[in-house]
């Protein structure tokens, strides 16, 4: 039997509507599942990520097991201060993006000169020199000219919105190429049934572009959940932080050691990662709308 | 109900419309025909403000729209427009791209939007099509549903520039029989077109235009049958074929 008897063309079904006809506009819009290799791959990520949990215990229960619980525990410590740190960098690295990517797209000359040199700015630079830099110039004004004691934990923070203004220069352009994405016809049409210029922005281009550009987002989120280890170079005690501190004496003690604490780093951003990135699928597939499948990255 | 005065229409050096006199009356039926680049588009666009003229004056009931006292909304409220490409809204199912006007731009309620878009629907055929998404409809659907979204705002004219020219022969029909349909209720329109079976049958005046100017006007059977200007000749035969 032919492949295509045997899996008939699946016709959409959304909120009750069935279509009868398979014409050829419907037929583009049948569901593209990704191939089935991409599944497995998930599915051997995760049971990587069991065994190595396995593996750890194992470990633990083998040597020192109250050296290997005490790095468990320092390693939890480091990961709740990256936690902290996402909490601040996709939200404002997703609020800077979104702005400065409209702005680009702006009539007006002010609102895309200041977008274009905010991406240019802050895509061109490496996060670490950013975030030390910044973290740097922070620490020397809070001391010289407030007259801070201790700027060192607001010094942090400016290298955290660093990383979150390096970001949102990617997400920028994200946003760009979303709204751009969306036809003029669609102003047209909004045009001429009376909406006003905000209404057709609001109504009828955002929502737009918000779908096509949500994987891209996805994306960048985690991206930039890994690069908040970067914020160990400026004192932050995040997950990275405590893995490298533990790391030279676990090596003079059990060599095994080493493996735990690697294995634990890895698959505490891994959880993260995958936790964020679902987050945004689940939200992809919530606002779903066929015709508006987001272009492949 | 439309009078244009003189329009004339500039893209930088190209001079697209070039002096534009026009009546539509209530319940006429206008075809405008002309090669492409003629200006055709430029002018139906004008009528609705989508481009606004450099020149001269576009009157709707007597009121002068093209001045800068008028918001264009108000005036695009009372001129529906149908475009080629369609330009439904993709990321609204059929429904909502009928009832979007209604609740955003008349105000009015979302139970009181909704049946009168489910009735707009069910007058162009797509009652059974309320909650498709548009890549969900074919072209000859998408275009009824274009087609309704305008009628919901209660227009006093309609605008069809090209409806059916970014369409799959098989959809053509559907699509001109809403707007005869439409005709024969007494809407007043104004269609660009190239389907010389239509502009025939439904219109009450043919109006050439050529190079931004009208070249010739008068009933279907001068302008196909007898036109009088070498130019109109030449046009007329080339799409008869």
């Amino acid at each position: 039997m032919p492949g295509w008897l045997k899996n008939p063309i699946h016709l959409y079904r959304s909120e009750g509507v069935r279509i009868r006809n398979a014409s050829a506009g419907q037929r583009s819009m049948q569901r593209r599942s990704l191939p089935k290799v991409f599944l497995y791959g998930r599915n051997l990520a995760i049971t990587i990520a069991a065994l190595g949990i396995v593996v750890s215990i194992g470990y633990q229960g083998a040597y020192n097991i109250a050296y290997a619980q005490e790095i468990l525990r320092y390693l939890i410590q480091g990961f709740v201060v990256t936690l902290q740190a996402v909490a601040v960098v996709i939200p404002v690295g997703f609020i800077l993006g979104f702005f400065f990517g409209w702005g680009r797209t702006s009539h007006s000359w002010l609102l895309r000169a200041t977008g274009t040199a905010y991406v240019e700015f802050f895509r061109s630079l490496p996060p670490l020199v950013l975030i030390v830099f910044s973290s740097l110039l922070a620490t020397l004004f809070l001391r010289n000219y407030f007259f801070v004691e201790d700027p060192h934990a607001i010094a942090l923070w400016i290298g955290v919105l660093a990383l979150a203004f390096h970001s949102g220069s990617y997400q920028a352009e994200i946003v760009r190429a979303g709204i751009l994405s969306v036809p003029t016809g669609q102003l047209d049409a909004a045009d001429s049934i009376g909406l006003t210029r905000l209404q057709s922005i609001f109504l009828i281009v955002l929502p737009q572009a918000f779908r096509v550009s949500l994987p891209a987002v996805g994306n960048e989120f985690a991206s930039v959940i890994k690069d908040t280890s970067l914020i160990s170079a400026i004192g932050g005690m995040e997950l990275t932080f405590w893995g490298t501190l533990l790391f030279p004496d676990a090596l003079g003690q059990d060599f095994n050691l080493v493996f735990i604490i690697l294995t634990e780093v890895a698959l505490l951003y891994f959880v993260l990662t995958f936790a964020v990135v679902r987050t945004v699928r689940a939200i992809e597939n919530r606002f779903k709308v066929p015709g508006l499948e987001a272009a492949a990255l | 109900m439309i009078k244009i005065r003189g329009i004339h229409k500039y893209y930088g050096d190209l001079h697209v419309l070039r002096g534009i006199d026009l009546d539509v009356d209530k319940g006429q039926v206008m075809c405008v025909i002309g090669p492409s680049g003629s200006g055709k588009s430029t002018l139906l666009r004008c009528i609705n403000l989508l481009i606004q003229p450099d020149e001269g004056d576009i009157f709707l009931d007597n009121v002068r729209i093209n001045s800068p006292e008028i918001r264009p909304e108000w005036v695009r409220q009372q001129v529906g427009m149908v475009f080629q490409s369609f330009n439904l809204f993709t990321h609204l199912t059929a429904l909502k791209n009928v009832m979007i006007g209604l609740t955003r731009v008349k105000r009015v309620d979302a139970a009181e939007a909704r049946e009168k878009a489910e009735w707009e629907l069910e007058r162009v055929g797509l009652g059974d099509k309320l909650d498709a998404y548009p890549a969900q409809l074919s072209g000859g659907q998408q275009q009824r549903v274009a087609i309704a979204r305008a009628l919901a705002m209660d227009p006093k004219i309609m605008l069809f520039d090209e409806p059916t020219s970014a369409l799959d022969p098989e959809y053509i029909r559907e699509v001109l029989d809403v707007m005869s349909r439409l005709a024969e209720e007494g809407m007043t329109m104004m269609v660009v077109t190239h389907e010389m079976g239509f502009a025939k049958t439904v219109a009450d005046e043919v109006i050439f235009i050529d190079e931004g100017r009208i070249i010739e006007h008068g009933s279907p059977v001068e302008i196909f049958e007898r036109p009088g200007h070498d130019r109109t000749k030449a046009f007329v035969s080339k799409i008869l074929g």
